[in-house]
């Protein structure tokens, strides 16, 4: 039972490994941390042209990082990943940012695509807002971390039509008549469909998808709706040849326009959530000490200053407060439990249906 | 008569440069626009600051130079090529000639996400030893780009006038030299446009380079990436630049011209 | 060279052989994984597996026919428009150029410098509902008074027409620049009109370019997306937006494969026509 304390280090223990379940102090970080993530989502300086926090975690702890902003949609990006990862080769990152309201971040769950966190090199997770805790598609927060979340809801341009505030309006108000785009991602459009339906998009049954699938086909149809979009929505917005759209609250602070107006539809918004995940082949250790860092509230209040959507650590606001009251009450970066109470995340179940998507595909003309 | 005809047929060309040109002319005016966000949609005001700031976007100088790399090589390899394959299908007969006349017309009939898609798996079929990256993208161009220029000159090498060549070597000309200074110059446009088009389909592709490219991004790559979330100024800046050397370098080449014909004539 | 001289019998082959070489490795090769990706069955979460599921072709003809025929009309229309606007201005490049030509050229693909996106983003700059075209258009009575240019079949078709200019200009560009010049003014001491030089000289030798230019614009318009994607609605879709969503939202793999297999089935079925009617000489040389 005595360990012979030479022979444990003899036997290769103190090189990096990947898979480590406990014991921090023998695991060595990676030299480059390999991070993929969205545009516009680290803080950055213009000037210097440098991400202010990846190289302040470079300086404390020397591990470079490989910043690649290679991810621009999640259909997108595991559509070229599944290639590699259904051989069972890595992707040569030890982390990527996916969205949670489309069926990829599952997905790669369930495919035993991501890696297990090392919660134990983790302990800033208690950090992590509440409401976060348990998601539908990673119970206990075993492959996940939030990064960033925002909201789905409508944006309508003032100077073109009085204040669009429902789903009823949108879809349905002649005069909008072909002059709506809605998004092209249907936990995003149903969810909020849905929501105007009286029906619930956190537990979607067969009958509750139909009645929203079929209003958004009826209004597509009528002309009333007038293309599909990305968020290439933003480009007509801005020109005037939309008078309202579904869109993410974080686009109508970029497009920095006074006259475009972003709110949560008085039925109830959607929420949504890019989450941090480790693909399969990449440094567990490395990644999961970067998340800790990442969920230090100093670190996060730089971070969500840049980014402007919502953070899901515990103690940003109380931080940014200090130095930027005005940010720090901004209701939609810091939103209140009142606004947070209106907003909803979409059913994980159905976003794995099959048949939802290809029924929603049909009406997108595929 | 003449004379409008003649002049109606410049004004028609002037219109055609101006439908093809205009997008351009759009992209360099709004190289010069103040957005106060991220998207560079609407006119906000005249500044040169997205000039002074040219380099201001991480990645994009490195974008630019990596798509204009891969364009030159793949253009010149995959002209190469197809010409040789050109030469085949015009000038000899051999087995399986309607199979390759086939085969070329089939990479530009199929769809790019399953043609950059199903690369891709050779790729990692051949494992470790391939490093996704600059010569994957390469690869793929070379790939899509010679179908092309083998359609462009073979149509120019179907309507050769065989007389010529058989002149020369009448003349006493051995195959190599009819070839060097009878046949390359003659079908030289269809070389040259054999190039361009490589070129434009090289610097512009993104479906198949996106599967291909590893972590390495191209300039659709990263225009694409940027439109996310509002594609910066400054890749207008840099379209404007890659305009104005091609045009300048055009314009040496017209001089050149006029200097060897200055010589000649 | 002597050796080729004397093999005259190899030349074809060694010409040959570093094209087809290439194109063997690096696209036969993937395309025999896409054909047996075809035939497979399954789905994304389970795995798929090989099963000569024939199927998934009939699947594809059946349910998509629409879809393709709606390709083919538009990739035709735009190769038509693009026949149009190209012939006059290659025909004026090759004739009035001068030493200008390769400069012109060089302008035709200017557009392809900036990237498809770039390039759509003006377009739908200047033909946006408030823009001054389709205020035009609306005054005159072209447009309706709610009439508008984007988000219709009107500007899928123009996308595809203008971003295959270069692939039908240059070919044709290429075949009028060989025709000798004398041969027109030969016709025209022999008393032609020049619309009769032109139609009875210029146009056939021209030809070859005409072919060639339509080939490179008609066959890979068939299976564009994007045009559709960010002009059109969903009445616009083409079978490559069928084969996208196929791909990248429903992950069914084998049904895009075999729909890409159908769509390539179709273009060279069409191919084969067209040989046919303009004569295979035109086409194989």
């Amino acid at each position: 039972m005595a360990s012979v304390p030479g022979f444990a280090a003899a036997c290769g223990g103190g090189s990096s490994s990947s898979s480590s379940s406990a014991g921090t102090t023998t695991q060595k970080l990676a030299s480059t941390l390999r991070f993929s993530n969205w545009p516009l989502y680290m803080d950055y300086v213009t000037k210097t042209k440098r991400y202010p926090t990846l190289d302040a975690f470079t300086k404390k702890y020397g591990v470079k990082v490989d910043y690649k902003e290679d991810i621009n949609s999640n259909s997108e990006f595991f559509g070229k990943i599944q290639g590699p990862l259904s051989r069972g080769q890595s992707i040569n990152r030890d982390l990527i940012v996916l969205t949670d309201n489309e069926q990829y971040l599952a997905l790669m769950i369930q495919k035993g695509w991501a890696e297990k966190l090392d919660k134990d090199a983790i302990p800033n997770i208690s950090n992590l807002v509440d409401v976060q805790r348990h998601p539908g598609f990673d119970p206990n927060r075993e492959y996940t971390l939030p990064w960033q979340s925002g909201m789905t809801g409508i944006a309508y341009d003032s100077k073109l039509t009085k204040p669009i505030l429902t789903i009823d309006q949108l879809l349905e108000d002649k005069s909008l008549k072909g002059r709506v785009t809605v998004l092209n991602s249907w936990a995003d459009t149903l969810g909020l469909v849905m929501l105007s339906n009286g029906d619930n998009p956190s537990k979607i049954t067969d009958e509750s998808f139909k009645r929203a699938l079929d209003r958004v086909k009826a209004a597509s149809d009528s002309g009333q709706i007038r293309q599909f979009t990305g968020n290439d929505y933003t480009g007509p917005l801005s020109k005037g040849d939309l008078k309202a759209c579904v869109s993410w609250s974080g686009d109508i602070t970029q497009l920095a326009d006074p006259k475009l107006k972003w709110n949560a539809p008085t039925e109830g918004g959607m929420i949504w959530t890019d989450n941090m995940l480790i693909p399969k082949g990449g440094n567990v250790y490395t990644a999961s000490f970067y998340m800790n860092y990442a969920y230090t509230p100093a670190v996060q209040a730089k971070i969500a200053e840049y980014i402007q959507y919502v953070t899901p650590v515990k103690g940003t606001q109380e931080v940014i407060q200090k130095t930027d009251p005005a940010l720090a009450n901004n209701q939609l970066i810091f939103p209140t439990e009142e606004t947070l109470s209106r907003v909803h995340l979409i059913d994980p179940e159905a976003l794995k249906n099959p048949k939802y998507n290809e029924q929603w595909q049909a009406v997108l003309g595929a | 008569m003449k004379f409008v005809r003649h002049h109606l047929l410049t004004a028609y060309a002037i219109l055609a440069f101006a439908y093809l040109l205009v997008p351009i002319a759009i992209v360099i005016a709004f190289s010069f626009n103040n957005p106060p966000g991220r998207y560079n949609y609407t006119w906000r005001g005249f500044t040169l600051r997205q000039w002074q700031n040219w380099d201001g976007v991480p990645g994009l100088k490195d974008a630019m130079v990596l798509s204009l790399e891969i364009a030159f090589l793949a253009a010149v390899v995959a002209t190469a090529l197809g010409t040789f394959i050109a030469l085949a299908l015009v000038r000899y007969g051999f087995r399986g000639r309607g199979g390759t006349n086939v085969l070329i017309f089939v990479p530009m009939a199929t769809p790019e996400v399953v043609l950059g898609a199903s690369l891709l798996i050779l790729f990692l079929n051949l494992g470790s030893a391939v490093q996704l990256g600059f010569w994957t993208i390469l690869i793929a161009h070379i790939m899509f780009c010679i179908s092309y220029v083998v359609v462009t000159v073979k149509a120019r090498l179907i309507s050769f006038d065989r007389s010529l060549e058989e002149a020369a070597m009448d003349l006493g000309a051995n195959e190599f030299t009819t070839f060097r200074k009878v046949t390359l110059p003659l079908i030289a446009p269809a070389i040259i446009a054999g190039l361009l088009l490589s070129f434009a389909l090289s610097i512009d592709d993104f479906v198949v380079t996106y599967f291909n490219a590893g972590s390495e991004v191209t300039f659709p790559l990263f225009v694409w990436g940027a439109a996310q979330r509002g594609v910066p100024p400054q890749v207008n800046v840099f379209g404007t630049v890659i305009f104005v050397v091609a045009l300048g370098l055009m314009l040496i080449n017209v001089l050149v011209q006029r200097r060897r014909e200055g010589v000649t004539a | 060279m002597g050796f080729l001289h004397r093999h005259r019998g190899l030349t074809p082959y060694l010409l040959l052989a570093p094209g087809l070489l290439w194109l063997a490795v690096f696209f036969l090769v993937p395309l025999g994984f896409l054909a047996q990706q075809s035939l497979e069955s399954g789905d994304f979460a389970v795995g798929y597996s090989f099963s000569w599921a024939w199927g998934n072709y009939w699947d594809a003809i059946n349910q998509y026919h629409a879809w393709l025929f709606r390709s083919l009309l538009y990739a035709g229309l735009a190769t038509l428009l693009a026949l149009v606007i190209s012939y006059p201005l290659a025909y004026w490049i090759a004739f009035r150029g001068g030493r200008w030509k390769n400069l012109l050229l060089v302008m035709i693909i200017a557009p392809f410098f900036v990237t498809y996106l770039i390039r759509t983003l003006a377009w739908q700059t200047i033909l946006a509902d408030q823009g001054p075209v389709v205020r035009i258009l609306r005054d005159v009575h072209i447009l309706g008074a709610n009439g508008r240019l984007l988000a219709t079949s009107i500007a899928v078709v123009a996308g595809i027409t203008y971003n295959f200019l270069p692939f039908m200009a240059l070919p044709l560009y290429v075949s009028l620049e060989s025709i000798d010049k004398r041969l027109i003014e030969a016709a025209e001491d022999l008393y032609a009109s020049s619309v009769q030089a032109f139609l009875r000289v210029t146009l056939p030798l021209s030809l070859p370019g005409v072919v060639a230019g339509t080939l490179l614009t008609f066959i890979p318009a068939t299976g564009d997306f994007i045009n559709a994607q960010l002009l059109g609605t969903p009445r616009q879709a083409m079978i490559g937006n069928v084969i996208q969503s196929k791909f990248f939202n429903l992950l069914d793999y084998p049904g895009a494969a075999a729909l890409s297999f159908t769509l390539m089935a179709a273009v060279l079925l069409l191919i084969a026509v067209y040989a046919r009617v303009i004569g295979t000489e035109k086409l194989t040389g």
